[in-house]
């Protein structure tokens, strides 16, 4: 009788161990050892050993460069763009005392829909001859470009939030839903005004849930690649070319090197998106 | 009075964002019954003529699905191929990323937090990552052509665990306690007090990763060399070369299996992340 030596401690720690034993193998497989072969193949041209020369070879090339900046501009915008409308959403929904199951069910219908069966409904919204181009043109407005013009990059943000709103308010309304009522009531006797509720209680409490959906909007935010691609093809205009773009069209060029590089710099633009956020959040919640 | 506008112009407000988001799901349904030609016409963006939004059919048929699902036999086997790639997915997601998010909701053992980081950062990356590391594994263990390929690293993804832990972390740590002073086991834990309690958290969980697998597009084509064995959403994303008499059809038979599920599940899509303790 091993086991009953085991202090209780011990026994959670191997219980523990066992539960994430499943998930542990296959992110091994599928993902860390990959990423591991793709990091070493960025240091590698054929089967000499390089070191940064790869990386400093990438920052030299232009393409990179741009579809860095258009990945950098989408994070930095999509991403506070939809967080604050799917809060003020959220807000919004929560004022209505008594509401139907339905509207907060309708919002969440984009992301169920899948992309494939969508392309066409965009292409004839967004076409030069499309909707909106239609009803701007009778308005006496010029054509807007929406596939060959910087307004391609309003374009994605536009279908990213459409997509992905919906969730972030179901999350919020959840996060909100758990903001205990007594705090407001209390504050309500001291004083404060509406927005003062907003801003010094309601923010604050829901840390946790604004750090999950950011989680959830920055995977997301990479995800939205499928629609570029559907829209697009393999080289879209300048403005929507991504860093997606770049590693794909590297791997139909067989430039593995270049490939792996551009994705570990991906990978550490991730991290440190991430890890900004998490600081900010620390700063910004009680406890 | 005041009130009483602000509470209609609260309504129409929530009205009009509402048709915002179903709208392009109504147009489509609506595009569904046309007949091809009149699709074909709408989708000619070459005559110089302004599109408008027209939601009526000239003649409302049934066409285009008598043409996907009686003339076109590899829209079905396409349909088909989607089906296999997806629901092992989603069924393996589930069980595997609920164990080990119980696990880091709820037990303590050592570099929890860090492996958790790992987890995270790797959950993150996009699939365009691992894409040709991942290519050479599945080389290795020979299931390229093997819709294997796609099921298992769709089935190893993190972000079951880190949704799953969110609402698990919810359920009282009390509750836990009280089992174990009891004498239960930790699997009996699981499947009595947590499972039942999270049955929000996975058919969320169920359904988004239903909607991803769904529209798998990249990994087919790579791993893939028979074009036979690429699921619908591959073939549906290639606009240029599908068939406009039929796309809208195919889209709405397309959309189906998701809103079923959506169906099914959307009542308890609010609650997995709601405490039962608001102290």
């Amino acid at each position: 009788m091993r086991k009953s030596k085991l202090t209780r401690k011990q026994k959670e720690h191997i219980a523990a161990y066992l539960f994430i034993l499943p998930s542990f193998l296959g992110i091994a497989v599928f993902y860390i050892v990959p990423y591991i072969i793709c990091f070493t193949k960025s240091l590698y041209v054929g089967d000499t050993f390089v070191g940064i020369e790869n990386y400093i070879q990438l920052f030299q090339n232009n393409t990179f460069l741009l579809a860095l900046k258009n990945t950098g501009i989408f994070t930095v915008t999509a991403i506070p763009l939809l967080m604050v409308i799917s809060f003020l959403l959220a807000l919004f929904l929560n004022s209505f005392n008594k509401i139907s199951s339905f509207f907060r069910s309708a919002l969440l219908i984009p992301v169920v829909v899948p992309i494939a069966s969508l392309i066409c409904v965009w292409q004839l919204v967004f076409d030069d001859y499309g909707a909106i181009n239609g009803l701007l043109n009778s308005l006496g407005f010029n054509t807007v470009e929406f596939f060959n013009s910087e307004w391609s990059m309003v374009m994605i943000v536009f279908i990213y939030v459409w997509k992905y709103c919906g969730f972030c308010v179901i999350l919020f309304t959840a996060g909100i839903a758990n903001v205990s009522q007594s705090l407001y009531e209390s504050a309500r006797l001291d004083g404060a005004k509406a927005h003062q509720l907003v801003t010094k209680i309601t923010i604050p409490m829901i840390a946790p849930t604004t750090f999950f959906v950011f989680l959830m909007e920055l995977i997301y935010s990479f995800k939205i690649f499928r629609e570029v691609f559907a829209l697009f093809g393999d080289y879209p205009n300048t403005n929507v070319y991504f860093l997606q773009n770049f590693i794909n069209n590297n791997y139909y060029n067989l430039n593995y090197p270049r490939l792996s590089a551009a994705s570990i710099v991906l990978s550490l633009f991730i991290i440190i998106v991430l890890f900004i956020f998490f600081c900010f959040e620390r700063k910004h919640s009680y406890s | 009075m005041k009130d009483t506008v602000m509470k209609i112009l609260k309504y129409i407000l929530l009205i009009a964002v509402t048709v915002l988001f179903l709208f392009p799901v109504i147009y489509m349904l609506a595009c569904s019954f046309m007949t091809g030609s009149q699709v074909s016409e709408m989708l000619n963006f070459s005559d110089g003529k302004y599109k408008e939004l027209n939601m009526i059919p000239n003649m409302a048929t049934l066409e285009q699905f008598y043409q996907t699902l009686f003339r076109k036999p590899e829209y079905l086997l396409k349909f088909w191929n989607s089906v296999v790639c997806t629901f092992p997915t989603v069924i393996g997601q589930v069980a595997v990323s609920s164990l080990a998010a119980f696990a880091f909701a709820k037990l303590k053992f050592p570099c929890r937090d860090k492996l958790f980081f790992i987890y995270i950062i790797l959950l993150i990356l996009p699939l365009q990552v691992t894409l040709v590391p991942d290519y050479m594994i599945l080389e290795n263990m020979n299931l390229l052509n093997n819709f294997l390929a796609v099921i298992l690293p769709g089935t190893f993804s993190a972000f079951g665990i880190c949704l799953l832990r969110q609402s698990i972390k919810y359920i009282p740590d009390s509750a836990i306690e009280a089992a174990r002073v009891d004498g239960a086991s930790y699997l009996k834990i699981f499947t009595n007090i947590i499972l039942p309690q999270i049955k929000g958290g996975l058919i969320t969980l169920a359904l988004l990763c239903f909607i991803d697998n769904w529209n798998v597009v990249e990994q087919p084509l790579i791993y893939f060399d028979n074009e036979g064995m690429y699921p619908l959403s591959v073939t549906l994303t290639d606009v240029g070369s599908s068939d406009y008499g039929i796309i809208f059809a195919c889209g709405v038979i397309f959309m189906i299996p998701a809103l079923l599920i959506y169906l099914y599940g959307h009542r308890d899509i609010d609650s997995p992340f709601v405490g039962t303790d608001k102290g």
